[in-house]
């Protein structure tokens, strides 16, 4: 699992690939802290290269949402694979981020 | 209305409407009979007064011949004064009504004897005859009617009744002129008879006590009449004058007076009064005991009808209440249809033919984490109260079954729920069994049912220990049996309905034949379990032929085809990097059955939510632990068993998370259940002993 965040004058930018498992969900958590500062910002997650989610990466999804809506921020998350769309279904996040 | 105010209605309209028509035959049969009456009494009285008037008329043409006889010898008398007496004596002496006789001569027929002579002889009491001379100053009979009459006249008449003497006795006289020899009218003879026998024969023979009769003189002048004592003599004038036309019919319209007139001189008229009440007494008493006979007929006829309508609404009752228990007993039938199982696998078959509309047998079965959970019962008894007891036992299978893999086990749990409170005595035999799909080992436990029997390559019975009943002792114990099938083995079972129906002879189908009938299968060698029943079924059928069936006919039939096989198995310890291991290992064993990467991902993401709840509650912290992950498929199916040898704990009870809230409100925790629970198929967990055991099973077909 690797994930790198990028930030620009508009928005941030997180790529996750590979598995988001429980195992890989506190490095990944970890990973994305620089989100949870997000300044108002839009925070995109590139979902491009992301095979597979648990309840533990959709904990992480959820704390960096939750700390974004309170400072205005859009989450958006993009090009999300047909396994993890079932994964947001099922648990209800698919009503709670945006997709693109 | 009610039905039976409507039947009361009827019967009483019924009884109003026949005791009308019964009150106007009896009038009218009244009024004929009175009018019949009437006709009789009218031809009766003119026969009793007819007779009566003849026997008058008798005693008078007496008296009339006793004159005719002796008026020559009165007549040759005369001629001398003297010789008249004896002449008197003679003509009185002759007719025992005649009371006295005269000659009155006409004046100075005897110069010597002057103007008035008329010499008399009357009978005494005692019968002596008394003649002597009794015209004088006093007695000028010249003036006498009858005297001067019949001298005019010349011919014989009768006088009117009259009354003489000192006892007032009534008397007529038969006048008749006399002439002398030389053709002279010598004057008139009179004989005096008695009338006052007449009062006393007139009203002899009566059939009424209050009717009389009366003669009268042509002249209306009553002749003879009852007595005082019969009748008082106010009612007989009154009687006379309304025969006088003095007074109308209709002064006394309570009598009915009947008259006959004598033939000849003297036209006196004979009466017969009647009371009308006493003609028709008899008749209204006869009238009054006929209406109470149909009165009390028809009170009979209105209480007949009354419990015959009671006893057809209650007729009623019952059959609309059966029909009602009939509906009923469809219904139940149908619910106890919808209990056993209708559907089956291809490996599973079964069939209850009940003797009535509801039976005491059941069997059911149901496939829980790769493992087919099957039972046969027969509840003692037939009928509703055993279809009850098959129910209650049906659902504690199904309940009890849920929380553990051991037949003995739900056999205890099922015998101690029936022995409470089983007042009516009932039990029932069972054989619970649980087969793993995947391996083809067999738990069986055994409460004295009959033994199922095991067709291999050839037909044998099942060893299991018989035991009690369930219900009958609480504290029975069923040990659990094992025996592992080998591919292909079936298992029947089947309740006493088959072995002992019974033919016209009442002969019972009995083992050997079924024994007989699996081996014919089993040579036939092409079976389902479906084909297997039927023909097992048809067999019986046919033995029993006409004969109904007498108790609940029921198998099942169960075969292990486990087709082939995968399995693996892997133990992590319950740290959370050995996520990526369990990963690894379900991603390994869905390649190797060819699963698609969306389902192998499904079932990578149900294993681990389900093992990583193992891992954060199941031990305690910083207890190390094992998990044992056991996966196996016949390529339909696939199944992942999980162990742990942690406190109890049970994920499923566990309430998931709610996914409706939005993203501030949503919790975390909860959210692993509902993900292993969504994508398979069925998730149950359940304590074997120190373990915890969840199985998930999801189809990959």
């Amino acid at each position: 699992m690797t994930t790198t965040v990028q930030e620009t004058a508009e928005r941030f930018v997180a790529v996750l690939s590979g598995e988001l498992d429980t195992a890989a969900a506190e490095e990944t958590g970890q990973a994305l802290q620089p989100l949870l500062d997000s300044k108002g910002k839009e925070i995109v997650l590139d979902c491009t290269d992301l095979e597979y989610i648990s309840s533990s990466g959709l904990r992480v999804l959820l704390g960096i949402l939750k700390q974004a809506k309170s400072v205005g921020s859009r989450v958006v998350l993009k090009n999300v694979n047909e396994v993890i769309r079932d994964v947001l279904e099922i648990s209800g996040f698919i009503s709670i981020f945006e997709m693109e | 209305m009610s039905p039976s105010r409507k039947s009361w209605l009827a019967s009483v309209g019924i009884v109003a409407i026949a005791a009308v028509m019964v009150e106007v035959i009896s009038i009218v049969q009244y009024e004929r009979l009175r009018r019949m009456m009437a006709e009789d009494m009218t031809v009766r009285s003119h026969i009793v007064l007819g007779a009566m008037a003849s026997d008058i008329q008798h005693t008078l043409e007496l008296t009339e011949t006793t004159m005719k006889e002796n008026l020559w010898n009165v007549s040759q008398s005369v001629s001398h004064p003297d010789s008249v007496f004896p002449a008197m004596k003679r003509l009185i002496d002759d007719n025992p009504h005649v009371v006295g006789g005269c000659l009155a001569f006409v004046p100075y027929y005897y110069p010597s004897k002057g103007r008035l002579f008329e010499p008399y002889a009357c009978k005494e009491k005692d019968g002596a005859i008394v003649i002597s001379q009794i015209a004088g100053p006093g007695h000028d009979y010249t003036e006498n009617e009858e005297f001067i009459r019949t001298l005019e006249a010349k011919a014989p008449s009768w006088s009117d009744p009259y009354y003489y003497g000192p006892d007032s006795l009534s008397f007529a006289t038969y006048s008749c002129p006399v002439w002398d020899n030389k053709g002279r009218l010598a004057g008139v003879c009179g004989l005096d008879i008695d009338l006052s026998w007449l009062g006393d024969t007139l009203n002899v023979n009566q059939r009424f006590p209050s009717s009389f009769r009366i003669l009268l003189t042509e002249n209306g002048q009553l002749v003879a009449g009852p007595p005082e004592s019969r009748t008082p003599p106010e009612v007989v004038q009154q009687a006379v004058d309304i025969l006088n036309g003095v007074l109308p019919a209709s002064a006394n319209p309570s009598i009915a007076i009947k008259t006959t007139a004598l033939k000849n001189d003297p036209n006196w008229r004979l009466a017969q009064v009647f009371y009308k009440k006493e003609i028709y007494a008899r008749m209204q008493r006869m009238r009054r005991q006929q209406m109470m006979l149909i009165l009390l007929g028809l009170a009979i006829l209105a209480f007949m009808i009354g419990r015959y309508s009671r006893n057809e609404s209650k007729l009623r009752k019952v059959s609309e209440e059966q029909a009602r228990v009939d509906e009923e007993l469809e219904v139940a039938k149908h619910i106890q249809k919808e209990m056993i199982p209708r559907t089956f696998p291809p490996f599973v078959y079964g069939s209850l033919e009940p003797a009535r509309e509801v039976g005491g047998d059941l069997f059911d079965f149901y496939i829980r984490d790769g493992k087919l959970f099957f039972c046969i019962g027969d509840v003692s008894g037939k009928g509703v109260p055993s279809a009850m007891l098959m129910s209650v036992n049906h659902s504690l299978f199904r309940v009890l079954s849920q929380k553990s893999e051991s037949p003995s086990a739900i056999l205890k749990a099922l015998n101690q729920e029936l022995c409470r409170g089983n007042d009516s005595n009932m039990f029932v035999t069972f054989f619970a069994g649980c087969l793993d799909l995947y391996t083809g080992k067999l738990h069986y436990a055994n409460a004295g049912h009959d033994r199922p029997y095991l067709l291999t390559d050839s037909v044998e019975m099942l060893l299991a220990k018989s035991n009690l009943p369930l219900g009958v002792f609480p504290d029975t114990e069923f040990g659990d049996q094992e025996i592992v099938l080998s591919s292909g083995t079936m298992l029947f079972l089947y309740t006493d309905g088959l072995t002992e129906a019974k033919n016209s002879n009442r002969e019972a189908f009995g083992r050997s034949r079924v024994h007989e009938a699996l081996t014919a299968c089993l040579a036939d060698g092409n079976m389902t379990p479906e084909s297997l029943v039927h023909a097992v079924s048809g067999e019986a059928h046919r033995f029993a032929g006409e004969a109904p069936q007498s108790d609940d006919l029921t198998m099942l039939l169960i075969r292990f085809m486990p087709g082939e096989l995968l399995k693996d198995q892997i133990t992590l310890v319950n740290d959370r990097e050995e996520v990526e291991k369990l990963g690894a290992f379900v991603k390994d064993f869905c390649l190797k059955l060819e699963i698609d990467r969306k389902t192998a991902s499904h079932l990578r993401l149900a294993l681990e939510e389900a093992v990583v709840n193992v891992i954060n509650y199941a031990y305690p912290k910083g207890e190390k632990g094992s998990i044992d992950i056991y996966a196996d498929s016949n390529r339909k199916e696939v199944r992942f068993t999980i162990v742990d040898s942690g406190s109890p704990f049970d994920p499923t009870a566990a309430i998931s998370a709610d996914t409706t809230l939005d993203a501030q409100n949503r919790p975390i925790g909860g959210l692993g259940i509902l993900l292993t629970r969504k994508l398979t198929d069925s998730v149950s967990y359940c304590r074997k002993g120190d373990k915890n055991v969840l199985t998930l099973t999801k189809s990959i077909q």
